[in-house]
């Protein structure tokens, strides 16, 4: 066990330069040169091409790219992932500043997912064709079709028209005052849970179902064994695996994929930090978040294997 | 006992009369404190006002900076002083000589003298290399600045300048300390030291910016706030919803009509709508120097087609775009008057005319089928799509296809401004004063925002000769022929002029709106009524 996880870990290097050397290439292939949007601001202006030459060498640019990428590489390995060319700040900084809040977004929502999902997605499996499951089913495939920013919005204007109230505007982390972290953070967590939980769900049910018929389930059913031991130890436990694959990928992409749902409910999230970082052409950004976006995945993915040694001990990694 | 009662009733009637114009002054009484909170729609490229043109880093800087002259807060476009007290402009109209207020100090104490005035326009109208000015343009005219002693500015031109002063009392040319300067001209992109009513207190980028109150400030009594704090969300329905909650009293930008009346509908006296007109065109720039473009027939038809007072309708609840003029804002007193106006191509009311007319042109041009173009366009929806849409499903009415590319902004400028790699490319212009210079540079040969990439002599020659003519009839004249010339050539097509709507809860007082969401940032005479 102990060789498979630093085997694991050290495959993460590789994984981790891969996606950093694609996205380097890619967001210099791609039009836009962040040295002409620092002359550009909103509407046209006068671009100097001595003044822009000079911006270029003083952002780095004029440089060969093998050797852009290899002072970014080195700035890594002694964690400095360097400055925003906009802000001028250290990238860490900037990145310090939102991941709080899409850590805790991406955790709540999971939180929420899951004590939501699994009981509802076993009980859809268990009585299935009943009215339960078509309730379940109905809720949870609108929680697939009904994109979250949408949800995000009614809830604002359905808090903003009956009641003349809205959630805070800025983010306020819990341990300085968790009633206003509540307050701003629960909707959010709601609009992203629901739709999490919905595939959690309709997962939940259709592994759950696809176990339950099972030889060895109609065997337990034989012995006499009660409903609740077959469905909990026998069905459930070995219907989880795709669950916890589904829920590990989706939390990796909760850290920087909820970019409207930021945007809805004015978080300074990583996801609208990647965009906006795209937008201006701000490399170091950009680099250091695929970065962190990758090593999530990386991460994520391995806790995800390991957790699948507890359910089905038939899985032994070497 | 009825002597007595009648008596009382008198006193009481008295006293309630007191007491009602009591509560009417207090009211109209200035109060101190609170922090006003606004919503923005997006956040600032940089903090230095000096090499940006966007209202994100303006709105949010302004307070805390002076400027040499300034529009008056309360009197579009009456141009006052600032940091200066009084100015001198010489006979031949070649010196103008600008005295300072004594005792301005910088928030980090240092004293304003004329040597940062002189710092701050030599960095705009001279900028070193690595030095980003975008409105170096604007002050051609400029020879020399010299600062002769402590308190006195004196700017010598090498011709006379009819827009000099209208330029200097520009928003986005806020006076920054000379030694920061001296040591790195970029400073000011991420750091602030400035000698406004309020001082920098936080910045959370993407997410707030705030302000508090400078008890130094150089104007006595001044600011009536404690200080200020914007919220900033790119979505409008998000900024809608924080001033229906109250989360934000106002949003100084802009709110489509539709969102305006919800707003009304929800909030009523609560809240008040200050509409203007808005120094801001948007329109469409045609690559002049492209096939089938380089045709004036084929560049006719396409502004023919385009329905400008139909737009107005359909546009305005959507993306706030309603005026239809040509190349000055209507109604000033550099516009050409209606009448004029509905003579020259696109203007005319009769849209079936219009279209005859165009079809008529396209066939003589060789394309009686119409033909298919690429329309590019900012990916941004209030107006640029909505804008755009519109003008497609115009010019489909006389056979022509165009193809709608939303690009990110990156792109659309990579595209518009650096490149030329358009057919035809949506983009407006918007400045802080109704000044001709402003509005009509980006007609004159190779400037940087003549984005359409022709080149038309009288254009050149009218436009050195408006800016040089201090007789505002005659400036006109030549104003006018310039208009005059862009439309009869279809060079650039006129869309709309943007209309300004900014919602405010009716506890904020003393902002006036002016016509642009540049000018009257400074939010030192503005206060709260009430918490």
């Amino acid at each position: 066990m102990q060789t498979y996880i630093a085997k694991r870990l050290l495959l993460i290097i590789p994984t981790l330069l891969g996606a950093a050397a694609l996205v380097f290439v890619i967001m210099r292939v791609i039009p836009g040169d962040v040295a002409l949007l620092i002359f550009g601001g909103d509407q046209a202006g006068h671009i100097d091409p001595k003044q822009l030459a000079a911006m270029r060498h003083r952002l780095g640019l004029d440089q060969p790219l093998i050797v852009q990428f290899g002072t970014w590489l080195w700035g890594v390995l002694r964690f400095d992932f360097g400055n925003s060319l906009w802000t001028g700040r250290p990238v860490v900084e900037e990145l310090l500043v939102r991941l709080p809040l899409s850590l805790e977004l991406a955790l709540a929502a999971t939180v929420v997912s899951v004590v939501i999902a699994i009981p509802f997605g076993m009980l859809a499996a268990v009585r299935q064709d009943t009215w339960v499951d078509y309730v379940i089913r109905v809720i949870s495939i609108g929680g697939l079709a009904i994109p979250s920013f949408w949800v995000g919005i009614l809830c604002i204007l359905f808090l903003v028209i009956w009641f003349g109230w809205g959630p805070p505007l800025e983010f306020t982390p819990p341990w300085v005052d968790p009633w206003a972290n509540f307050q701003q953070m629960v909707w959010p967590i709601v609009t992203v849970g629901y739709r999490y939980a919905a595939v959690t769900t309709r997962m939940t049910r259709s592994t759950l179902l696809e176990v339950l018929r099972e030889d060895y389930i109609r065997t337990a059913w034989a012995k006499g064994q009660r409903e609740r031991a077959i469905v909990f130890r026998h069905g459930l436990k070995n219907a989880m695996l795709p669950v916890i694959t589904l829920i590990g990928t989706e939390f990796a992409f909760l850290i920087g994929g909820l970019v409207v749902t930021e945007t809805v409910f004015t978080l300074n999230g990583v996801g609208r930090f990647v965009v906006d970082a795209v937008a201006h052409r701000d490399y170091p950004v950009v680099q250091a978040l695929v970065f962190l976006i990758a090593f999530s995945f990386v991460i994520v993915n391995l806790l995800v294997d390991l957790t699948y040694a507890w359910f089905d001990p038939r899985i032994r990694y070497r | 006992m009825q002597r007595h009662r009648a008596l009382f009733t008198v006193l009481a009637l008295v006293l309630i009369g007191s007491l009602v114009v009591t509560i009417v002054r207090a009211a109209e009484t200035p109060r101190r404190g609170g922090v006003l909170l606004a919503a923005i729609g997006a956040d600032a490229p940089s903090l230095d006002p000096h090499q940006e043109q966007t209202f994100a880093t303006i709105e949010l800087v302004a307070p805390l900076y002076s400027t040499l002259l300034q529009i008056d807060p309360l009197q579009y476009p009456k141009i006052i002083g600032d940091v200066a007290t009084e100015w001198k402009i010489a006979p031949d109209g070649l010196a103008y000589t600008f005295k300072l207020h004594q005792g301005i100090r910088f928030h980090d104490g240092s004293p304003l003298t004329a040597a940062d005035v002189k710092a701050t326009y030599d960095k705009v109208v001279f900028p070193p290399e690595g030095v980003r000015s975008i409105r170096k343009n604007a002050y051609t005219a400029i020879g020399s600045i010299e600062a002769p002693d402590s308190s006195t500015v004196v700017f010598k031109l090498k011709f006379p300048s009819a827009s000099l002063l209208a330029n200097l009392a520009s928003p986005w040319n806020v006076i920054y300390p000379k030694k920061y300067l001296d040591k790195d001209p970029n400073y000011f992109k991420t750091n602030i030291v400035g000698s406004g009513p309020f001082k920098f207190k936080n910045y959370t980028r993407g997410s707030s910016f705030e302000g508090e109150r400078n008890p130094d400030y150089f104007v006595k009594d001044r600011p009536y706030l404690d200080g200020y704090k914007f919220f900033i969300s790119p979505e409008t329905s998000v900024r809608a919803a924080a001033l229906r909650s109250g989360r934000a009293f106002i949003e100084f930008r802009t709110m489509p009509g539709a969102e305006v009346d919800a707003i009304r509908k929800q909030l009523g006296s609560k809240i008040v709508v200050q509409e203007t007109p808005g120094t801001g065109l948007f329109g469409i720039a045609i690559n002049n120097t492209v096939k089938p473009f380089t045709d004036v027939r084929v560049r006719k038809a396409l502004t023919l087609a385009f329905d400008r007072y139909t737009a107005s309708r359909v546009l305005y609840p959507l993306a706030s775009l309603r005026d239809v003029g040509g190349l000055m804002r209507p109604g000033t007193e550099w516009a050409t008057s209606e009448a004029e106006l509905q003579r020259l191509p696109g203007f005319g009311r009769d849209m079936e005319k219009n279209r005859a007319e165009a079809r008529r042109l396209l066939a003589e041009a060789g394309y009686p089928n119409g033909f298919k173009l690429i329309l590019k366009n900012r990916n941004v929806k209030v107006p640029y799509q909505d804008f755009a849409v519109f003008a497609i499903q115009e010019w489909r009415k006389i056979g022509v296809e165009a193809e709608h590319r939303p690009l990110e902004t990156a792109a659309w400028f990579a595209d518009g401004r650096d490149t030329g790699s358009f057919e035809l490319i949506i983009s407006g212009t918007f400045n802080y004063i109704d000044d001709p210079d402003l509005f009509l540079q980006r007609y004159t040969t190779g400037d940087p925002s003549n984005w359409g990439r022709f080149s038309d002599p009288r254009i050149d020659d009218l436009f050195s000769r408006q800016t040089r003519a201090l007789d505002p009839s005659e400036r006109k004249r030549h104003i006018n022929e310039i208009e005059k010339i862009v439309l009869d050539n279809a060079y650039y097509i006129p869309g709309l002029w943007w209309r300004r709507a900014v919602v405010h809860w009716a506890k904020v007082k003393n902002y006036v709106a002016p016509p642009n969401h540049f000018s009257n940032q400074k939010l030192q005479d503005v206060w709260l009524a009430e918490d």
